[in-house]
């Protein structure tokens, strides 16, 4: 197996709020299908630097490798461009039109009449339909409005339109704390779906037994530093809390690089 | 558990209430009211609804895109004002003539849709640059523009445009006069525009979700401001519709009129928080209107039972917007 670049690299990234330091120094990397959880208390850290990452906030200082290219991007459409996407509990999601709407929210399929675009809506639904069914989520009308569908189903549509628009990197801040039993286990599933085809997923949570369900890797956010960076195997759930609350700090995985195409 | 085809036709009258409404109105004014079921009167209503018509329009757009625009009726005023300073012949008209004289026409349209797309972009600009609050901004504006008028006019009128301009609101077209053409022709595009380009979706979808359509990569703020201008260069063309109705203009000319258009925009369907509406609704509303305004002009009652009934019926479409939804939500 031949040694692979990282999806992501972070390298000593900073970030201040005028004399508050949010992020003092952040490194670690993502590879491609790799599933990381994103753990830390609140005001840790993790919002700047998702923000960072998906071009919502830029970094005082540092660096940031992306699919081999050093890259910072200024607005979330420039990374959402580059395939990096923040997926926020319903916040991605426009509840009063359709799901075919949603899905090409921004990219529509326009057909030019007189120099004037018309939306092509059976191309789109067509286009809609085949992605939904392939990743096997089932959703009763492509044509009824967002705001009748379930949670876990606006996360499936979410999830299915970015491995659909060619994302390389998504980020999902607290996926499942609005969703019942049955559909957090179904957003499990789709997780490790999406990874095993070769997306990077960061996964944000407070709740340990999930991130120990989905992930490959923890990491650890403390005081704006990593202070934990372990994979799956090698931990327990009581060992990343005590890094959470600053009993232990171990860096592991930094050396060890993840297996790479399970 | 119904059908689809079921869902789907429960959805289409919920969707077409408001012509259903307008419909029974129309039979039981028909039935009721000696002399309202004829051509004539129909006529009239239709050609009453032109100008709060074209001004609802561009106020249904701002509306569901998620901001306010209450400068409309002013900018309306104002268009009029000028294209009847400019081009009216008596009062305070300079009478400016073209040749050939039928250039007039489409050089008072330019005219009057270019200055409510400049107030209209001062709109735009305090609300997405200076990021000021549009029902403040637009206030501001429905109130200094209307002063504006005043100000330019020194409160007389202008009157006479020449009947190259006239013949729109005279000549008709299987009855109807061409102004209220121009109505229908609008209602017509922008219903197009709203429904089937990118620009009608994204306004819809910011109406519904700013933050998520940013994400998106679509330019909000671009949209929005260009929602801004569309509003006001299409109370520019009422209000040049309107000064060729009454060819000329006073100073107070169409006062009232906002409150018909919200009335109008409201009733026809369109949700105040945004995100949701039908231009044909709101076309549909505005001939609600101005049905029941004419049945009480019929039958001799004083025109303020017109307000109070309208007053009604605003309430009553919010109400009957919450148990839309209600319905939709068990149909889901």
């Amino acid at each position: 197996m031949t040694e692979q670049t990282p999806l992501l690299r972070l390298d000593n990234i900073t970030r201040n709020f005028g004399a508050i330091e949010a992020l003092r120094g952040v490194s670690f990397d993502i590879a491609r299908g790799e599933v990381v959880a994103l753990l830390g208390d609140n005001g840790a850290g993790k919002s700047t630097l998702v923000k960072i990452i998906s071009g919502g906030l830029e970094a005082s200082s540092g660096r940031m490798i992306f699919d081999g290219e050093e890259r910072m991007f200024n607005s979330p459409a420039e990374a959402k461009a580059a395939g990096i996407e923040t997926v926020y509990q319903d916040l991605s999601l426009c509840t009063n039109v359709d799901v075919v709407a949603n899905f090409f929210m921004g990219r529509e399929i326009v057909k030019r009449c007189f120099g004037i675009p018309v939306l092509q809506e059976k191309a789109m639904y067509d286009a809609v339909e085949k992605a939904i069914t392939n990743a096997g989520t089932r959703i009763p009308s492509l044509r009824t409005n967002v705001e009748h569908l379930s949670g876990g189903q606006r996360q499936a549509i979410e999830l299915n339109r970015f491995v659909h628009w060619g994302g390389k990197l998504v980020l999902l801040d607290e996926p499942f704390a609005a969703l019942g039993v049955e559909q957090t286990r179904r957003g499990l599933e789709m997780i490790k779906r999406v990874a095993a085809q070769g997306i990077g997923v960061v996964v944000i949570t407070h709740i340990m037994a999930q991130a120990f369900q989905v992930a490959d890797r923890m990491v650890v956010i403390r005081q704006g530093k990593v202070a934990g960076d372990v994979r799956r195997e090698d931990t327990s759930p009581d060992e990343v809390i005590r890094m959470i609350t600053g009993e232990a700090s171990i860096g592991r995985a930094q050396e060890k690089k993840p297996q790479l195409h399970a | 558990m119904i059908s689809s085809r079921q869902r789907a036709l429960v959805e289409f009258l919920l969707d077409n209430l408001v012509w259903i409404m307008l419909a029974i109105v129309l039979a039981v004014f028909s039935l009721t009211i000696p002399n309202y079921f004829q051509i004539g009167i129909f006529v009239n209503i239709i050609e009453q609804s032109t100008f709060v018509g074209v001004m609802a329009i561009g106020l249904a757009i701002v509306v569901i895109a998620g901001n306010m625009d209450l400068s409309i009726e002013s900018t309306m005023a104002l268009s009029a004002m000028i294209t009847g300073i400019l081009f009216a012949s008596h009062g305070i008209g300079i009478g400016f003539t073209t040749t050939p004289a039928w250039l007039v026409l489409p050089l008072s349209l330019g005219i009057a849709v270019a200055v409510g797309a400049v107030i209209g972009a001062l709109n735009a600009w305090l609300v997405v640059k200076v990021r000021m609050n549009a029902f403040i901004v637009t206030l501001a504006a429905f109130i200094w523009v209307r002063g504006l008028v005043v100000a330019i006019s020194g409160g007389r009128s202008a009157q006479d445009l020449a009947p190259e301009i006239r013949f729109m609101a005279i000549e008709p077209f299987l009855y109807i006069p061409l102004i209220a053409w121009v109505a229908i022709i609008c209602f017509v595009i922008f219903t197009f525009i709203m429904r089937k380009t990118p620009f009608g979706r994204h306004i819809t979808m910011i109406g519904g979700n700013a933050v998520a359509t940013f994400r998106a990569g679509i330019r909000v703020d671009r949209l929005v401001a260009i929602s801004f201008v569309l509003a006001g260069a299409i109370s520019g063309l009422a209000g040049w519709l309107l000064a060729i109705r009454t060819s000329g203009a006073t100073a107070n000319l169409g006062v009232g009129m906002l409150f018909n258009a919200f009335a109008a925009v409201v009733i026809g369907g369109v949700s105040l928080k945004g995100g949701i509406g039908q231009l044909p609704g709101v076309y549909a509303g505005v001939l609600l209107i101005y049905s029941i305004h004419t049945a009480i002009n019929l039958m001799g009652l004083p025109a303020h039972y017109t307000q109070m009934i309208l007053g009604g019926m605003v309430l009553a479409a919010v109400l009957l917007d919450t148990a839309k939804l209600q319905i939709r939500q068990k149909l889901a």
